[in-house]
């Protein structure tokens, strides 16, 4: 049998396979290069930056929920004048495809953020991070609300010539409403989801664990909701969709890639094992196999048919 | 790096109410640990695989043996984490990351005073070992609730190195009653030495570190404090375990505890910084 076609291309980004890192759980790249091959990887999203450099949430930011995780970190991130001058020369080098992505709190901080970086930055997209729960006035307003979702969106694809993606909040009534304001805006992907925000109490002390008190919801307890997002947006959307939330196995990325994700990312799964994405790769390429499948990406939206 | 570590021992450690485990590993990450280090280690129920407890629980490196390639992690058992990390048994295998973070550093001559809170004492062993095989000449300070705490969290491992040793409990059970920083107070006034002859390293909970830098920074003593924050990936990824310090110029920042610390000068640390 001749081997299962890996690589995947979509929205003019190239990928040598499917298999992605999420923003905010993989730094600039550096931080896990001791634990996973980064040339085995499809690509990895870096660290979300902000305009200015900011200090982010005071402690405690975790908190561990059943089979889940709460993140309050609040964006800490360089800014981007730091960014490019001390992390894009070691992005460049990564032996795989790098995604920026990018917040703001307002059009400005986005269309600032956009124009700065470009394909010669070496790059290979952008995404555009309309969804951070854990930041007072911040990007979750752009993406709980579709008409400036279409701005932010639109406003950013007229400032730069890297591919543009979307990634969208599940803290909404309509993900799908969502997913056409910024089709509409121009995107060329989406990414599905977010985090859920969620809050945990310690009842000893009778008050929230995390400092800012809510927090994101990551892990295999947000999977479901992620799948389920994934399958309407699919169904609605002509736009190539990157997959997260929750996976931890390759059956989880499986599950997107049928519900019609064309790319997964890994997120919170790496705390739980860093060669996770390896073994996910490995799982998806046997399901092609003994499935008789030439390419992985004969799995997109495949539990549509039914 | 990230290892499959094997249980070579695991048992109660001491008076079985203070709830102290001993677990043992062989595995290579002894060849490259030092004092102050930790591991991350996945604490799942080996019958049956389950992403709840979600993450690893760091631990850290209690004693270090690279001839017989083994590290001791000593721990409590006080959380839905550990009490299925105590299931653990003899021969299995845990997956470890590790030996993670910077450790604590050794002066080259000189006193070094070791001054712990409770189970804070247990990365202080190996970091003892280190300093007598270098010379140096190590006290401790130790304070803990009780008696029956400190036999069973290693007191006589500790009247093994032969170094002096100043004990404290809150009951007044066992050594000085009160707090473990009034006792290093009492010597360093009484002492001869001059701060530039001595270095202190301190671990157990936060108000005793900040007590204990504050107390040594009047003597012009330098000290190393290990931090502990809760941690989601253990290598520097994700800002879930930041502390706050302030640099040189005097601006507060960021240090990851991970992977810049757990163990920070004491001077440097922002110990009421709440952003």
């Amino acid at each position: 049998m001749s081997p299962v076609n890996l690589s995947t291309q979509f929205a003019g980004i190239k990928l040598r396979n499917p298999i992605l890192t999420c923003s905010g759980t993989y730094g600039f790249g550096e931080e896990y290069v001791a634990y996973c091959p980064l040339e085995a990887l499809g690509g990895i999203t870096l660290k979300g930056i902000t305009p200015l450099p900011r200090l982010g949430n005071p402690v405690p930011r975790l908190a561990e929920t059943p089979a889940g995780l709460l993140n309050a970190v609040g964006l800490e991130n360089p800014g981007l004048e730091e960014f490019l001058k001390s992390y894009l020369p070691k992005v460049r080098k990564l032996p795989t495809a790098a995604i920026a992505n990018i917040s703001g709190f307002s059009l400005e901080d986005y269309v600032l953020l956009a124009r700065a970086l470009q394909k010669d930055s070496g790059l290979a997209a952008l995404e555009v991070n309309i969804s951070c729960p854990n930041v007072k006035h911040g990007g979750m307003h752009f993406g709980t609300d579709p008409q400036s979702a279409q701005e932010v969106i639109a406003a950013v694809k007229a400032v730069t010539d890297l591919p543009v993606i979307a990634k969208l909040s599940p803290n909404v009534t309509d993900i799908v409403g969502m997913a056409r304001a910024v089709q509409l805006g121009g995107a060329d992907a989406l990414s599905l989801i977010n985090t859920l925000l969620g809050m945990h109490i310690d009842i000893n002390q009778q008050r929230p664990v995390l400092a800012n008190t809510f927090g994101g919801l990551s892990g295999p307890a947000i999977r479901p909701v992620a799948v389920r997002m994934v399958w309407q947006v699919f169904q609605a959307v002509d736009l190539p969709i990157i997959g997260m939330g929750g996976i931890t196995t390759w059956q989880d990325a499986v599950e997107f890639m049928l519900a019609g994700a064309t790319a997964v990312s890994i997120g919170t799964g790496n705390f739980v094992n860093p060669l996770v994405p390896l073994e996910i790769l490995q799982g998806i390429q046997d399901y092609c196999e003994k499935r008789g499948l030439a390419s992985v990406h004969d799995l997109v939206g495949l539990a549509h048919r039914a | 790096m990230l290892t499959e570590g094997q249980v070579v021992v695991h048992e109660s450690l001491g008076d079985e109410e203070q709830r102290l485990r001993r677990l043992v590993l062989k595995g290579p990450i002894a060849r490259t640990a030092h004092a102050g280090q930790f591991v991350a280690i996945q604490v799942q129920d080996s019958s049956i695989s389950s992403f709840d407890p979600l993450l690893r629980r760091p631990i850290s490196i209690a004693g270090i043996s690279s001839e017989r390639d083994e590290i001791t992690l000593l721990y409590r058992i006080q959380g839905r984490g550990t009490e299925i990390l105590a299931r653990a048994k003899c021969g299995e295998r845990l997956s470890v990351m590790g030996p993670l973070g910077k450790g604590f550093s050794l002066p080259e001559k000189g006193e070094l005073w070791l001054v712990a809170g409770g189970i804070g004492i247990f990365p202080l062993y190996p970091l003892a070992q280190s300093a007598l095989a270098q010379g140096l000449t190590v006290r401790l300070f130790w304070g803990g609730e009780n008696k029956s705490f400190l036999e069973s969290a290693g007191l006589s491992s500790w009247k093994a190195l032969g170094i002096p040793l100043h004990l404290s409990t809150l009951d007044g059970s066992l050594g000085q009653t009160g707090l473990v920083t009034e006792q290093a107070q009492e010597l360093l006034k009484k002492s001869s030495a001059s701060g530039g002859q001595i270095r202190a390293a301190t671990c157990g909970p936060k108000k005793m570190m900040q007590a204990a830098t504050e107390l040594f920074k009047n003597y012009k003593v330098s000290v190393e404090v290990s931090l502990e924050e809760r941690m989601g990936c253990a290598v520097g990824a994700c800002l879930g375990c930041v502390c706050t310090l302030v640099d040189e110029a005097g601006v507060l920042i960021h240090r990851k505890v991970c992977q810049d610390g757990p163990v920070f000068r004491g001077e440097e640390v922002v110990w009421n910084e709440s952003c």
